[in-house]
């Protein structure tokens, strides 16, 4: 419930702002609500007075431009007017308002409890589930493999580059194998270099210090 | 420090070589003996151009950086005696885009200096020559020239 009176904050912060009107809503409405009216009405009336003046200087010139302006000046004080009754009124119906949204929201808490617990019996079930399949061993020989940092290595023959992905530590055996297997070539009669060194099958990337897209050279042995 | 720029410079040349470089180009700054990075020489290797009498050679090049760098270029080095009409003596590379008063631009990326001296191996300039030996062979014994060229090719094979 206090989180429920945290998100209603707004509401009262907009009421504190006319602190008078909603001192009179609760004591004396009838008394203190005419000393704002006429104010009101002064003020649209004084506003009137001034601009039918201007209309009248404008007339002269222009016809069409003085009606666009009274549509646009005339309108707004019978607006502010409404305004603030209805902030009379909508304070009765704040009261209300919050007890719906009271009642939206542990409506709305209950639901989330029912999907949390939704949502915690599929995973239950699906976990149930891979461990009993043949999948969850790879599932499961991936999730430490997270931990392992990875990076990407072009290996660029003459023709262009290709590009794989490959463990920080793991040897480079395994990448060579991979591309003479994807290039359809023994990899015997292979050579790869970084920075112009042979890249021994043993070593890492890792060991090298290599960096994220570093350039692997592979040459076709000439022999 | 004078040198701020020119290794700051390097440093990104460096980076940017390691990322995308022609194949068969090496160009790594030396390592001293006791395991520190000299940013200011670097090693490269410049392979022949397929197709060409200088095929199959893999030509080792040294370039020597100034705290001037890149308002001035390296200095690139051959190997002392290095066969080419536009090689000095002492192996240096007469090139225009290497000489500060002609060709040089601070914008030339140590990658374009490369292939720029790939293209010079079989594209020499009679006009600036640097040499006795090569440049008469060049102009006076085409068919000499090119056995020549052939077997300096031999002389650098693969370092693998």
């Amino acid at each position: 419930m206090e989180d429920l009176n945290e998100e209603f904050e707004p509401l009262f912060d907009y009421s504190r702002i006319q602190p008078g009107n909603v001192v009179c809503l609760d004591d004396d409405s009838s008394n203190e609500s005419p000393v704002f009216w006429p104010k009101k009405q002064k003020t649209s009336h004084a506003a009137k007075e001034q601009k039918e003046p201007d209309a009248n200087v404008k007339d002269v010139k222009v016809i069409n431009c003085d009606e666009d302006d009274e549509e646009d000046w005339l309108p707004p004080p019978p607006k502010i007017s409404d305004k603030s009754s209805k902030i009379l009124e909508e304070d009765s119906t704040l009261k209300a308002l919050r007890l719906k949204k009271q009642e939206l929201a542990s409506l709305a808490q209950s639901a989330d409890e029912v999907v949390h617990a939704v949502e915690e019996s599929v995973r239950k079930n699906l976990s149930s589930a891979l461990q009993s399949s043949p999948k969850s061993v790879t599932k499961q020989s991936l999730e430490p493999s997270h931990e392992r940092e990875k990076l990407v290595i072009s290996i660029q023959d003459k023709d262009g580059q290709k590009q794989f992905r490959v463990y920080m530590d793991d040897k480079f055996e395994r990448l060579f194998k991979m591309y003479a297997d994807r290039i359809k070539v023994d990899v015997k009669t292979l050579v790869f270099c970084f920075d112009g060194d042979k890249i021994s099958p043993t070593a890492t990337p890792d060991s090298l210090g290599m960096e994220e897209n570093d350039i692997i050279e592979v040459h076709v042995k000439s022999s | 420090m004078s040198g701020g720029i020119a290794r700051g410079r390097l440093a990104e040349e460096r980076k940017a070589w390691r990322k995308n470089h022609p194949h068969g180009f090496v160009a790594k700054p030396e390592t001293l003996p006791d395991g520190t990075v000299n940013l200011m020489v670097w090693q490269c290797t410049i392979p022949g151009k397929a197709g060409t009498d200088w095929e199959g050679g893999f030509y080792p090049l040294t370039m020597h950086f100034s705290e001037d760098y890149p308002s001035k270029p390296p200095k690139c080095k051959f190997p002392q005696g290095f066969f080419h009409p536009n090689v000095y003596p002492s192996g240096t590379v007469c090139l225009s885009i290497l000489n500060e008063d002609s060709g040089w631009r601070p914008a030339i990326t140590v990658k374009q200096i490369l292939v720029g001296i790939q293209d010079l191996l079989d594209q020499p300039n009679p006009a600036d020559p640097a040499q006795t030996e090569g440049y008469h062979m060049f102009i006076q014994d085409a068919v000499e020239y090119k056995k020549r060229v052939r077997q300096q090719a031999k002389q650098y094979p693969p370092l693998v």
